[in-house]
């Protein structure tokens, strides 16, 4: 067994790390939720491409 | 030993693949058969005549959105994964007494149950051929205001658990458990219902299986992630053999 208190050894968050996660949203929110709202003429393709996984993944679609 | 934000956003975004290609896989091999059926509903209310003009003549094929789909998922997998470790490794109260693995499946299971299974219970999804899409931007409001109240909670719960540190082990659990049920109940109380009625030709079992599916591809999505996440950065998963010849 490996001691509970030595494996939660404190690491350090670099700044990146925010922007890095926000970029996982970002694409998150490309995947399941563009509607014309962020790229305009081409989100329709990128809609209807990942439709079945929005549909799959619970999110609202039209 | 994973020492580093930088091993650990590795690590988040391997797992997260894994746990989104096994989302995926049931997308194909469930979730699709009912999706079928649901556009099958859709195809005959359009022969029907009285129709449903959606007016889209097919951007993408239907063996493309398939194929689509399933890469959304695992794309959506490996993006959470990012996510998910970085919240690992800011995580200063989260089960800090368990070994990386339970931290892991914990927050894993969390985090299911704050943006997949709380919006489920509220605002269920729903296969094609059922929305409306005059309500769209309403519904999709709705969803986010619900995964937001649901991560609120699973803070918040963490943040009790902490402050009541005092109190005995299972006198603490009941009461952080108490505090989740009444905000749960609150949140799904306080949100409106779904404005739009499902439609009369859409059959309930395929409505319902649809759901139960897309619930299972969630699990999988978010409970995987926490299993395969926390086998890759518990040291105990690879020595688990060494531990038991010297114990």
């Amino acid at each position: 067994m490996t001691s509970p208190a030595a494996s939660l050894s404190p690491v350090s968050v670099p700044r990146w790390a925010f922007a890095a996660s926000l970029l996982g949203l970002i694409v998150t929110y490309l995947v399941l939720q563009e509607n014309g709202l962020a790229l305009g003429a081409g989100s329709e393709l990128l809609h209807e491409f990942f439709h079945d996984g929005r549909h799959a993944l619970g999110v609202p679609c039209h | 030993m994973v020492t580093t934000y930088r091993s650990l956003a590795l690590r988040g975004l391997a797992a997260g693949g894994i746990a989104g290609a096994a989302s995926a896989l049931v997308q194909l091999l469930v979730t699709e058969v009912s999706i079928r059926a649901a556009l099958a509903v859709e195809e005959a209310r359009e022969s029907d005549g009285h129709a449903h003009s959606h007016g889209e003549e097919e951007l993408v094929s239907r063996g493309t959105q398939v194929i689509g789909g399933m890469l959304g998922v695992v794309v959506v997998g490996v993006a959470v994964g990012l996510v998910f470790a970085t919240a690992y490794a800011l995580s200063k109260r989260w089960f800090t007494d368990r070994t990386p693995f339970s931290r892991s499946l914990a927050l894993g299971a969390a985090v299911f149950g704050a943006v997949a299974l709380l919006p489920w219970l509220k605002y269920p999804g729903n296969p094609p051929a059922v929305g409306d899409p005059e309500t769209v931007n309403q519904r999709t409001a709705l969803y986010l205001g619900v995964v937001v109240a649901g991560l609120v909670i699973v803070w918040g719960a963490s943040l009790l658990a902490e402050r009541l540190r005092a109190l005995s082990q299972p006198v603490r659990v009941t009461a952080v458990l108490l505090a989740v049920a009444a905000a749960v109940t609150v949140v799904l109380l306080a949100f409106p219902a779904q404005p739009d009625t499902i439609p009369a030709d859409m059959p309930v079992d395929v409505l319902w299986r649809f759901r139960l599916s897309s619930l299972a591809q969630l699990a999988t999505l978010h409970i995987g992630l926490g299993v395969v996440f926390g086998l890759l950065v518990d040291p105990a998963t690879r020595r688990s053999k060494a531990a038991t010849v010297t114990a």
